[in-house]
């Protein structure tokens, strides 16, 4: 990789497109998974600020599993609404049970099965 | 397998938990919170501050903070599933929660244990139930405690048994002929149905059934059920006729009466409660979509209650919020609703009112207030209001719009210098 994809920048082909050394090494958290919400990418990132082995959470329903704090209308509803989102939203996460302040950016497009979450403190 | 940490598995724990827990200090801030809590909590904060509890749910639970103040042992339960109506007004997906239970434990002196669950089915399956035991009550109750009658199409008594003489004072065999709407004189001031409404839901659906006060022909007044039952002769669909049953129920128990001002009433202000103010709208939306009974919604917050809380502190304001919950519902018509909404905002619900008339209440409303003195360490207080009213008609029969137009109006209201209800200019006109 020439440079380091940005957190506003990086594309949904990108991420795609990238070795799973190189999401590790992104500077914010990368959740991607299907449209059943089955987590298919986890990178370190996300794992070192919620605490989870990724290994766990590879294959479990996202919103229902890890991220219940974003199974509402606000997140998880918009998945579901919106076949094309790209859209960054301050939210508050409980990465490991503390409230914390973050930006997410949604990302789906509509012919690809798989949909990104990232996750910037 | 792998190897998890303990410290992992707690946390994968916490994180798939379908129950929110919070930690917090005695004034709300959040220490520690697991996701379920959380999708909940940030919603319902909107653009406030969804680490503090009571910040969070400022609109929707504003009586939390007294219910945690007011609380006295050093440790202990506080609530247990105090019920938080979350459906007002905002629009959202089907399957949204509509009713949380929240339970608060004081752990110490300043440390509050909290969980938060969605109970939105549990209370839709009382509310089956609830209307399941009318109507067997109804059914099951001693037969001869019925006043029956039947009638004709267009409403006219056909016959009437002995009990229709002992419970309402009028002679069952001088009534036949004549129009029964005329001979039970009905309570209509507020949001009961007259017969003629009721026989024409019951022609619609089959049946009706409704609680109401009711006249007797000495002058006196009983609780009344009153079964409405649409009849057509064996095979055809036609209407030949209504069965009407009459049934004088008991005074409630003072045990049932207490349930009842638990559910329905503001612990701080003994203005009635989000809940009960939702399911009186959604019941006049009904009226209104059925029978075109007008609806109108007054909104009405205080000007500068924040600076009241700042001057002179809580216990002041909450004082003034009681004191102005009582002057208006003094105000208030029969069937009338004044609610709390939120922190120091109310919402006038008023069946059968119209746009000019609810602005005449909403009038008198903003002046009984200014009109108030309050008696406080740092000398006399006084505050204002400022109102905004709508009907159900200008929204359309949408309770999110009837809201936001009232409410948008009570802003125009403030914009324009506060202490006054809004009118539009065209109606000024």
């Amino acid at each position: 990789m020439s440079t380091p994809a940005s957190f506003e920048a990086v594309s949904l082909n990108d991420l795609e497109s990238m070795r799973d050394e190189d999401r590790d090494a992104l500077p914010f958290g990368v959740v991607g998974f299907g449209a059943d919400t089955i987590v298919q990418t986890y990178n370190a990132t996300e794992a070192r600020m919620s605490g989870l082995d990724p290994a766990t959470v590879m294959g479990v329903p996202f919103f229902d599993a890890v991220a219940q704090c974003m199974n509402n209308f606000m997140v998880a509803q918009r998945f579901d609404d919106e076949p094309e989102i790209d859209d960054i939203v301050p939210y508050v996460l409980t990465l490991r049970m503390r409230p914390t302040r973050v930006r997410l950016r949604l990302i789906a497009q509509a012919e690809m099965p798989r949909r990104y979450i990232l996750i910037e403190r | 397998m792998t190897d998890k940490s303990s410290e992992e598995q707690l946390l994968e724990f916490l994180y798939a938990c379908p129950v929110g827990l919070i930690e917090c200090n005695l004034a709300g801030d959040i220490a520690l919170m697991n996701p379920h809590a959380m999708q909940h909590l940030l919603p319902l904060a909107g653009p406030r501050d969804a680490g503090n509890l009571f910040i969070a749910l400022e609109q929707h639970a504003p009586e939390l903070r007294s219910i945690v103040e007011d609380y006295a042992p050093a440790t202990g339960k506080i609530c247990d599933g105090h019920r938080i109506f979350v459906d007002l007004g905002q629009g959202r997906r089907a399957q949204a929660p509509k009713v949380l239970a929240c339970t608060l434990v004081k752990l110490g002196a300043d440390r509050l244990m909290v969980t938060l669950a969605d109970i939105s089915q549990q209370v839709v399956q009382e509310v089956r139930l609830r209307q399941a035991d009318t109507w067997f009550a109804t059914l099951l109750d001693g037969v001869n405690e019925y006043a029956a009658l039947a009638i004709t199409p267009d409403g006219r008594i056909a016959s009437a048994n002995a009990c229709f003489t002992k419970q309402t004072g009028h002679d069952c065999a001088a009534v036949t002929g004549h129009n029964l709407a005329d001979v039970l004189e009905a309570d209509t001031s507020g949001g009961d149905l007259q017969l003629d409404e009721q026989l024409e839901i019951a022609a619609r659906d089959g049946w009706h059934l409704q609680e109401g006060w009711q006249q007797r022909a000495e002058g006196g007044r009983y609780w009344c059920q009153r079964l409405v039952v649409a009849r057509s002769d064996g095979d055809g669909p036609s209407l030949t006729g209504f069965s009407v049953v009459l049934r004088d129920v008991p005074r409630r128990e003072a045990a049932a009466e207490d349930m009842r001002r638990l559910l329905t009433i503001d612990h701080l202000t003994g203005a009635s409660n989000r809940r009960h103010f939702s399911q009186n709208l959604e019941r006049e939306q009904a009226h209104w979509r059925e029978l075109r009974h007008a609806l109108s919604l007054i909104v009405l917050d205080l000007d500068h209650f924040k600076a009241v809380n700042d001057t002179h502190g809580h216990p002041v304001g909450d004082v003034l919020l009681r004191r102005v919950a009582e002057v208006c519902i003094a105000l208030l018509p029969p069937r009338g609703i004044f609610a709390r909404l939120g922190g120091e905002e109310f919402g006038v619900l008023l069946p059968r009112f119209d746009h000019d008339q609810a602005i005449g209440l909403a009038d008198d409303m903003r002046k009984a207030i200014a009109a108030m003195q309050l008696e406080t360490p740092r000398g006399p207080l006084k505050v204002t209001a400022s109102l905004g009213c709508a009907t159900l008609d200008e929204a359309g029969g949408s309770i999110d719009a009837l809201i936001a137009l009232a409410d948008k109006r009570l802003y125009a209201a403030k914009r324009e210098g506060r202490n006054r209800v809004y009118r539009s200019a065209a109606r000024a006109a």
